[in-house]
């Protein structure tokens, strides 16, 4: 089955209604640090573009894609530095799996996943009684719903019901992450059959989206090394600057090859251990990638790579902020190692 | 146009002769002095404070006779040498002071001390003992960075005055200070070195105008001068017409040596050891190891400083070498706070200090990090240099 080409282009295609392909990046600069850090009503209309039921198996009532079109769309949406939520919205929808009333299921209200119980974990199972602590939730400032994930299943929680207490904080990027505590009784659990493939696969999407972050941030680089003349010459004619900008290429190439792949397999179907060793293999290049992006773009572009006035400030701002989401490459390489290790066995 | 006030005048008390103590007494002196006049103001700030926040440290430095280190005491300085200027320095570091706007201490006193007049000298060296005078480095333009020779801004005489046309920019807390110096060019008609001078301009001269530019953290820390056929008095000149180039490139004395001072990368080590103890995973082999590798640079970083230190403190002059220092202390500070950020998790990308403690704050030490690699000749250039100067490499 390619058709996923064919989808692939025409999701790339309609994403450029949100994300203008090489557009300004304007509007994501106007939401930084104002609550809730992206726009309700964009979120909305990716909504009813279709985009958060993507990965949603068709029995569910999802568009059923794979994860090569998840991740075609992930990598436009970060070369565009999206605000907006989409991973955890991808991944809340995905463990609801059309369970959701219908607010939730087409974007009205934003609902984002509540999962990791500890920074720099991908432990989710919560604690075994009392209230239960999610860290690091995206989006949190602007969802009316949260899917909090826990060894019980899934549960829906609204925000403002009694017993959600959601406290937020800046990111350098100038979103706002959440700190999730529901204390209240016992929601409703509904049971998930597949968390760990769904974590995985919003693993790989944010890889994705640091892909396409990168790739932005290095044309930008590039961009500015044809145009800024020092001693007469256009910075980029220096032999310092011409070998470093091709080891991002390589770094870039790299990390898009394994990408894919690696979406190639999980849609063929892998065991568990081989897929966390896989999207752990690329979550650790993609995050290597996004800081090595941004610390050459810093140093290529002089001083006005440290302000936040140019373009590139919001690029290096969104990487820093977004690189060790769902695991920085240190946990990933140690959890590639235990898996691979438990797949030879 | 400028928010400076001026500090008033603080008048200097007569100091001990600090060169004739031991390096142990001078460095208990420095301790005692820091734990009992440091004021009410945030010590261990990764960031640059403003003059309103600094101003209280700034008075007492001033006060005290503590606010030029380096200048002779007949200037009204504290007269250190290299050795006793570094101590004070490590004091200083250890308690976490903020550091003042230093550029009329560091930069312009010692510059005017060499090349100025009796009449500059007279007028300049104590409104900066007394924090009358905050100033400002004007040297790089938007099209004149690395490439510093190729600036544009102009000053043409005029009858009584210097008229300047054009415009500073990174002009680190130009927005906090009331003069600025700037290399402007004079001469059109030469190869780009010789038509540069040397000139000293208030801040609030009709013409001049500021725009603060926010660095990656939002602070403004640095802005933009621009110069509208701003007038100043002909004896605003330091040293002779055309001058300047010799004049600003003429070294800063040790300067040089302590921007490779080891400190900026061990506190950035401790920093990273003290998150790895909170996230309760200094005990991970694999980080022990990468923890191990860049404790030995900082060490082996120590005694190369040291062998420089000891060169200065012999009288010794320091050539084009001195990049060595420079270019292995801001990529090791950079490593260390690379490895930071990958520790923190996502935490790496918190605004503020996770749990408001500045010691685990990941991004603060990374951003910090940037700039070091940028100022006061890059990387890049600064290779370049080693290659031509030190290497004797065949240039193209
Ligand atoms: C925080 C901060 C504070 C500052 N404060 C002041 C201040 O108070 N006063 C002041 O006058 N200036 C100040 N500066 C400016 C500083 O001096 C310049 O940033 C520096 O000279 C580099 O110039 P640039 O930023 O224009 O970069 P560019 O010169 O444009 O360099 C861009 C990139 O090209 C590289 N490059 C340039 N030439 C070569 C070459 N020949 N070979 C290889 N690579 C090359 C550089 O290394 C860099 O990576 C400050 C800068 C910063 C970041």
């Amino acid at each position: 089955m390619d058709g996923w080409i064919e989808n692939a282009r025409m999701i790339v295609e309609s994403a450029a209604a949100i994300v203008p392909e090489d557009g300004g990046l304007d509007r994501v600069r106007a939401l930084r640090f104002a609550s809730p850090g992206y726009s309700p009503e964009v979120f909305a209309e990716i909504g009813t573009m279709g985009w958060l039921q993507l990965a949603v198996p068709e029995r569910d009532g999802g568009a059923g894609l794979g994860m090569r079109e998840c991740a075609s769309l992930l990598v436009a949406l970060g070369r565009g530095l999206l605000p907006e939520p989409v991973v955890s919205a991808l991944l809340a929808q995905r463990l609801t799996a059309g369970r959701a009333d219908t607010d939730i299921l087409d974007g009205r209200t934003v609902m984002v996943a509540a999962w990791q119980d500890r920074t720099d974990s991908l432990d989710f199972a919560g604690p075994a009684g009392g209230d239960i602590l999610k860290l690091h939730v995206d989006g949190a400032a602007g969802a009316g719903a949260f899917a909090v994930l826990a060894e019980q299943g899934v549960a829906i929680v609204r925000a403002g019901e009694p017993g959600v207490r959601v406290e937020t904080a800046a990111l350098q990027d100038g979103t706002f992450e959440g700190t999730l505590t529901l204390s209240a009784g016992n929601p409703e659990w509904l049971p998930v059959a597949d968390a760990d493939l769904a974590l995985d696969e919003a693993i790989l999407s944010h890889s994705a989206y640091l892909l396409g972050l990168s790739e932005r941030g290095i044309e930008i680089t590039l961009d500015y090394l044809r145009v800024r003349k020092q001693f007469d010459q256009p910075i980029g004619s220096f032999q310092a600057l011409q070998h470093r900008a091709s080891e991002l290429k390589i770094q870039l190439e790299l990390c898009r090859a394994a990408i894919f792949r690696t979406a190639a397999r999980l849609d063929a179907g892998l065991s568990a251990d081989r897929r966390a060793a896989a999207v752990s293999r690329v979550k650790t290049r993609a995050a290597g990638l996004a800081m090595l992006m941004a610390r050459e773009a810093v140093q290529m572009h002089g001083a006005i790579g440290t302000t936040e006035e140019a373009d590139i400030g919001l690029v290096v701002a969104k990487a820093i902020s977004q690189a060790n989401r769902y695991g920085s490459a240190r946990l990933h390489r140690n959890r590639h190692f235990d898996a691979s290790e438990r797949s030879a066995a | 146009m400028t928010q400076h006030q001026a500090a008033g005048a603080f008048p200097a008390q007569s100091l001990p002769d600090f060169e004739a103590m031991s390096d142990e007494d001078f460095r208990q002196t420095v301790r005692r002095f820091v734990e009992a006049k440091y004021p009410d103001i945030p010590r261990f700030s990764q960031h640059r404070l403003r003059w309103d926040e600094v101003k209280p440290w700034y008075g007492v430095l001033s006060a005290e006779g503590w606010i030029c280190p380096t200048w002779p005491r007949a200037f009204g300085g504290m007269g250190l040498g290299p050795g006793k200027h570094l101590i004070l320095i490590e004091e200083f570091e250890r308690f976490g002071c903020a550091r003042v706007h230093d550029i009329g201490p560091v930069m312009l006193g010692p510059l005017l001390m060499k090349f100025g007049t009796q009449a500059q000298k007279d007028f300049y060296l104590p409104r900066i003992l007394s924090g009358e005078d905050i100033w400002a480095q004007g040297y790089s333009e938007p099209d004149a960075g690395s490439d510093l020779a190729s600036l544009r801004t102009r000053a043409v005489r005029d009858g009584d005055a210097w008229v300047i046309d054009g415009q500073k920019t990174w002009t680190t807390l130009g927005m906090d200070a009331n003069r600025i110096f700037i290399l402007a060019r004079t001469d059109p008609s030469v190869k780009k070195q010789a038509g540069i001078s040397f000139l000293l301009v208030p801040m609030d001269a009709p013409g001049v105008t500021v725009r603060p530019i926010r660095n990656l953290e939002g602070h403004a820390e640095f802005c933009e001068v621009f110069f509208d056929a701003v007038r100043v008095p002909l004896d605003s000149l330091v040293g002779g017409e055309n001058e300047g180039w010799a004049i600003a490139k003429a070294l800063l004395g040790h300067e040089r040596v302590f921007i490779g001072a080891p400190r900026l990368s061990g506190n950035a080590l401790a920093r990273l050891r003290y998150l790895a103890e909170a996230r309760d995973v200094f005990d991970d082999p694999a980080l022990q190891d990468r923890y191990t590798r860049l404790k030995l640079d900082v060490e082996d970083l120590s005694d190369l400083f040291e062998a420089y230190v000891d060169k200065l403190r012999g009288g010794e002059t320091i050539g084009p070498d001195v990049a060595i220092l420079k270019i292995f202390q801001s990529e090791l500070y950079q490593r260390i706070s690379d490895e930071m950020m990958e520790l923190a998790g996502a935490t790496a990308g918190m605004r503020e200090p996770e749990d408001g403690d500045p010691r685990k704050h990941a991004a603060g030490t990374w951003l910090a990090a940037r700039p070091t690699t940028i100022f006061g000749g890059s990387t890049e250039v600064m290779r370049n240099m080693m290659a031509r100067y030190v290497l004797d490499l065949p240039t193209r």
